[in-house]
């Protein structure tokens, strides 16, 4: 760096005086603009100005950023004070920082304020000190001070603390540039290594299937990460399972407890096929580290395109809406708190499930972010506004619905309240292709083969097995397959004794075997309170109390189980199809 | 449903014959129990049972468990084919120790 040619000021006539000025803060404005050193463009300032002005010596105090401290961060004279710490309101240059005015102090003397500590340590004599806030409008940032002037009177004047300021505002106003290059720099690191995490985010989403492919999703952030996730993937056996949740809180941490919830969901749900079950682990991992305040709401199931039927099990998520198809909708509703709040509410059994058939229907999963978007007047969608476009949209492929629902929440140019995600499981392309089973049971001819009407009593299921036993034998099962339908027909029978009719031995249950093409129909009706089809879903193996498993059993053996509504709407039917090999 | 009980090289044998089904599974449950709680091995012989239900299943259950945590055993023998396939539809033919034959049993203890 070039070494100054401006000569002191007390020298020369008041022309070269104003000369000598424009020349050295010229000087000191090209160093500070060209300046990649902040702190060394600083002390080079510092050292041209106490030089310029004939101080014995220099020192630059920066305020730190709770405005609590001042630190000399330069320093040039005879006394080395770099590192020394004030407390912002102390001293002549606290006072001059916090009245952000320049002063002249000619005698430090008679001066209360002066801190004559740092004498006491140097053996120096401070006698004059002048002293210039470095501020940008409001802001403080530090002050520089001058002590002993060296020539002339030996004291500082008016024109000298003139020129101090005009440097000190230099230098603030170069300070500022420089920390908020910093800041720059800084956001620019975080923004990217943002965009990363959001790139690894995206890669936990599943990979769009095409249009014939049951399943889509959507997901956008809100920012650039999302505490919101879905996923979908095939189990071995053909069934397809997925899950939608959303992390609470928008920011990094719901982020990562979004990572960790998807991934524990994605290694889990490959083995463990009992979605309620499955939420429940996810939930008791998630309480043993998450960190307090924090919580998952989710939706897990597995959806069979074969049969149309889904089990869900919702654990604090909004509810998914089914909607038939017919214009109406049905929202299932959470039956378990959120993911992560206490290992002990989701109970021994695990989060209840609901199974349903599709039917050719579509279930939608979706976060409180879409039903809670802005729309373009200012009001939110909510659930009815959401209806209304899957409605109107029904006949567009899937991806199509969603999109439409995105895009009257994510307009061009208008930020996001909360991340918005959306999962559908459209069953009507497979619904096609399966056989069409009600009209089958209508126009097919069946031949009844065995009516029995008997009381809800337990010592008549011996007589109704071996009843059973030889009817399916009569049906052209074979003997195994005969003896695993009286099993089912037998927890059937218990059921309705044991649940409906609450044990009461004088309910009446009919029993009806037809045969149907290839397959053997056994209906069972009962005349108590209709069951809450819902609810009625096989418990965990592990689970052995009655009834649980007993509805396993059923599951197990026949290829088909529905529950029907009778006629008159009184009681219930359960009907139950095995086919003949 | 009968049952016979039988001791053997110190342990019980429990014979039941006929269907364990929701009539009689209470009598089954509480047969069970009351061998488990004499602190000896318990062998139930399913060789005559025709037919078991989730329930007669659910006291075995109830019967194995407490067995366990008091430190005991109780196994299976000569399980009869209607007995283990409800035991497979419930997936607990590997939970329970199946012998083949009494002395199968007594051996194994």
């Amino acid at each position: 760096m070039e070494k100054t040619t401006v000569q002191s000021s007390a020298i020369g006539t008041y022309e070269e005086r104003i000369s000598g000025h424009l020349e050295l803060l010229s000087t000191m404005g090209q160093d500070f603009a060209t300046s990649l050193d902040i702190d060394e463009t600083l002390r080079q300032g510092l050292a041209r100005i106490t030089d310029y002005v004939g101080a014995e010596g220099g020192a630059l105090f920066l305020l730190d950023e709770k405005g609590e401290k001042l630190t000399c961060t330069a320093c040039v004279g005879e006394t080395e004070i770099t590192g020394l710490t004030l407390n912002s309101d102390e001293g002549i240059v606290g006072r001059c920082v916090q009245l952000d005015v320049g002063e002249i102090v000619r005698d430090v003397s008679t001066d209360p304020n002066f801190q004559n500590s740092v004498d006491a340590q140097t053996g120096y004599t401070t006698r004059s000190i002048l002293c210039a806030p470095m501020s940008v409008k409001e802001e403080r940032i530090g002050a520089i001070e001058l002590v002993n002037k060296r020539t002339g009177d030996g004291l500082f004047d008016e024109h000298d603390l003139h020129l101090l300021r005009s440097l000190s505002s230099s230098a603030a106003l170069a300070t500022k540039n420089a920390r908020m290059a910093e800041a720059l720099v800084e956001q620019e690191r975080v923004r990217r290594e943002l965009e990363l995490a959001a790139e690894i985010q995206r890669g936990l989403l599943p990979d769009a299937g095409d249009d014939s492919f049951p399943i889509h999703g959507v997901n956008c952030p809100a920012r650039t990460v999302s505490g919101d996730f879905y996923d979908f993937f095939p189990l071995d056996d053909g069934r397809i399972c997925f899950n939608l949740g959303d992390v609470s809180g928008k920011g990094m941490n719901a982020a990562l407890l979004m990572a960790k919830t998807a991934s524990l969901f994605r290694c889990l749900g490959k083995t463990i096929h009992q979605p309620g079950r499955l939420l429940s682990m996810i939930n008791d991992e998630i309480c043993e580290t998450v960190t307090r305040g924090m919580f998952v709401t989710m939706a897990g199931g597995i959806y069979d395109p074969k049969t149309g039927i889904v089990r869900l099990a919702n654990a604090g998520h909004e509810p998914p809406l089914f909607y038939a198809g017919d214009g109406s909708f049905k929202a299932i509703p959470a039956e378990a708190p959120p993911l992560g709040i206490s290992p002990l509410l989701t109970g021994d059994d695990g989060i209840p499930e609901i199974e349903f058939n599709l039917d050719g229907g579509t279930l939608y999963i979706f976060t409180d972010g879409v039903t809670e978007g802005y729309l373009e007047d200012g009001s939110e969608l909510e659930s009815e506004g959401l209806m209304k476009i899957l409605v109107d949209k029904a006949a567009d492929p899937v991806m199509a619905r969603l999109q439409t629902v995105i895009d009257c929440i994510h307009r061009k140019n208008v930020a996001l309240r909360d991340d918005l995600t959306l999962l559908a499981i459209d069953d009507g392309l497979n619904k096609a292709e399966r056989p069409e089973q009600t009209d089958d049971r209508e126009t097919m001819a069946t031949e009844n083969i065995f009516h029995v009407n008997f009381p809800s009593q337990p010592d008549r299921l011996k007589l109704v097995r071996s009843a059973v036993f030889d009817t399916a034998k009569m049906c052209g099962c074979s003997e195994t397959v005969a003896r695993d339908i009286v099993i089912a027909v037998d927890e059937a029978c218990q059921n309705v004794i044991r649940h409906a009719y609450k044990g009461s031995p004088d309910g009446k249950i009919i029993l009806d075997i037809s045969r149907d093409g290839d397959s053997i129909v056994l209906s069972l009706r009962d005349f108590a309170d209709p069951v809450d089809v819902d609810r009625v879903k096989p418990r965990e193996l592990d689970d052995i109390r009655p009834g649980g498993l007993g509805t396993h059993f059923i599951r197990e053996i026949m290829d088909e189980v529905d529950f029907l509504t009778p006629p008159e709407d009184d009681g219930n039917i359960l009907r139950m199809v095995k086919r003949i090999e | 449903m009968e049952h016979e009980i039988t001791e053997q090289d110190g342990a019980l044998i429990v014979g039941f014959s006929g269907d364990v089904d929701l009539q009689s599974s209470p009598d089954a449950r509480k047969i069970l129990l009351e061998c488990v709680a004499r602190k000896m091995p318990v062998l139930v012989d399913l060789s005559k049972v025709n037919y078991i239900d989730s329930s007669g299943i659910a006291s075995l259950v109830e019967s194995l468990q407490t067995a366990r945590k008091a430190g005991g055993s109780l196994l299976l023998v000569s399980v009869s084919e209607a007995a283990l396939r409800v035991l497979e539809l419930a997936r607990l033919d590997k939970v329970f120790t199946i012998c083949g034959t009494i002395d199968e049993g007594l051996a194994s203890l």
